[in-house]
C-alpha cells in the first residue's frame, strides 16, 4: 500500500523562477505602472500632463473641471456684438434681472451669466455687511494650454460695488460671494445686459439657472401728475 | 502567458495604490460631536445632519486668524469645514476653523 501511495503521489512541482526571471518581471511590471502614472493617473489627479495624453484623453478634465451653466444657451451668435466704431448691435434683446439671496454665516454663493465675447453687462449689488468677494470669469469649453480657466477682475472684501462689464472671453462671468463672519447677511445685485440666463451655485452644491426677462417686461409706472406751476 | 499575466497584476496593483483623490470641494459648517485621530464628525447647523469626514494628519487648523492642531479640535467646538470629496459621503477634511457659534438664518 504504501510503495503504490509513493508512486502515485504529487504531481511534480513547479520550479521557482530564478531571481534574474523575477527581476526582470519586476522591472517589466514598474515600467508600464510608469507609462500609467505619467499618461493617466498624474493628469486625472493632478492636472500633470507632461505628454498630452491626458488632454487628448479627456483626463485632465477630471483633475480641473470646466464649470459649465447647466442649460447652455442655444446658438449665441445674437448675443455677441456687431461692433461698429463705438456703437454695438446686438441682434438679441436687452434683459435685465434683479437677485437677492441671504448667506448664512460662513456659507458662500457664485452667481454668474452666460456672456459672449465682447458683450456687456452693468451691473450693482449690495450687501447688508462686508463679504469675501471675487469678480470673475470662467470659459466655457476647454481652453488652450497656458490659458487659465477663470480670470478674477476684481478680489477684495467689499460690501457693495457697481460697474460695467465687457466679457473678455465666452463663458460664465459673475461673483464669489463669501458670508466670513457670524450672522446672516443679505446681498441683492441688479443687472442688466445682453445675455440669456445666469446660474446660482450654492456651497452644497446645488445650482439653479435663471432665465431672465427682456427689458420690454418692465412696465411703466404712470407719470405723476404735472404741478400748477410747471407750465 | 503566466509570466504576461504576472506582469499584467503587478503594473495594475502597482497603479491602483495611487491614490484616488477627489475633486470637489465641500463645506460643512456646525458642532464637533466626535473626534479622533483620523476621524472628524460635524452636526450641519442647517439641516442636524452629521456628516463624517477622514481627517489627514496634513490638515490645517485655524482659530482666530492663527494657526493650531488637531489638539485643539474638541467635540462641542463650532466649526467650518473645508473638505474635498465626491459626495457627503466621502470626505476628506483639508481644514478646519474653529469660530464662535454662529445666528441662525432669519
Amino acid at each position: 500500500m504504501t510503495e503504490k501511495h509513493q508512486t502515485t503521489g504529487a504531481p511534480n512541482p513547479v520550479a521557482a523562477p530564478s531571481i534574474h526571471t523575477l527581476l526582470k518581471t519586476t522591472a517589466a511590471a514598474m515600467s508600464v505602472a510608469a507609462v500609467l502614472l505619467v499618461t493617466c493617473v498624474l493628469p486625472a489627479e493632478y492636472a500633470i500632463d507632461p505628454t498630452g495624453v491626458g488632454r487628448r484623453l479627456g483626463l485632465t478634465e477630471i483633475a480641473s473641471p470646466t464649470l459649465k451653466v447647466a442649460e447652455p444657451l442655444p446658438s449665441d451668435s445674437a448675443l455677441a456684438p456687431v461692433v461698429n466704431g463705438p456703437v454695438g448691435l446686438y441682434p438679441a434683446e436687452f434683459k435685465f434681472d434683479v437677485f437677492e439671496v441671504v448667506l448664512a454665516p460662513y456659507e458662500y454663493i457664485e452667481y454668474k451669466y452666460q456672456l459672449e465675447k465682447g458683450a456687456t453687462m452693468l451691473y450693482s449689488w449690495h450687501a447688508s455687511a462686508a463679504v469675501i468677494h471675487d469678480f470673475h470669469g470662467e470659459h466655457s469649453g476647454a481652453v488652450g494650454e497656458g490659458t487659465p480657466e477663470a480670470e478674477t477682475y476684481d478680489k477684495q472684501q467689499r460690501q457693495q460695488a457697481s460697474g460695467s462689464l465687457t466679457a473678455p472671453f465666452t463663458g460664465i462671468h459673475g461673483w464669489y460671494w463669501e458670508n466670513p463672519g457670524g450672522s446672516p447677511i443679505t446681498i441683492r445685485v441688479t443687472s442688466s445686459g445682453y445675455y440669456a440666463s445666469s446660474v446660482e451655485i450654492h456651497s452644497d452644491h446645488t445650482r439653479r439657472v435663471h432665465t431672465l426677462r427682456p427689458a420690454n417686461a418692465l412696465s411703466l409706472a404712470p407719470e405723476p401728475p404735472a404741478t400748477a406751476g410747471g407750465q | 502567458m503566466k509570466r504576461r499575466l504576472i506582469t499584467a497584476i503587478l503594473a495594475l496593483s502597482i497603479v491602483s495604490i495611487a491614490p484616488a483623490s477627489a475633486h470637489e470641494k465641500f463645506r460643512i459648517i456646525g458642532k464637533i460631536t466626535r473626534v479622533s485621530s483620523s476621524v472628524l464628525d460635524v452636526k450641519q447647523t442647517k439641516d442636524g445632519k452629521v456628516i463624517l469626514m477622514f481627517m489627514p494628519a496634513t490638515i490645517t487648523v485655524m482659530r482666530n486668524k492663527t494657526k493650531g492642531s488637531m489638539k485643539d479640535l474638541k467635540a462641542g467646538l463650532n466649526v467650518v469645514v473645508d473638505a474635498i470629496g465626491d459626495d457627503l459621503d466621502d470626505l476628506e477634511v483639508v481644514t478646519v476653523r474653529i469660530v464662535p457659534p454662529a445666528a441662525k438664518k432669519p
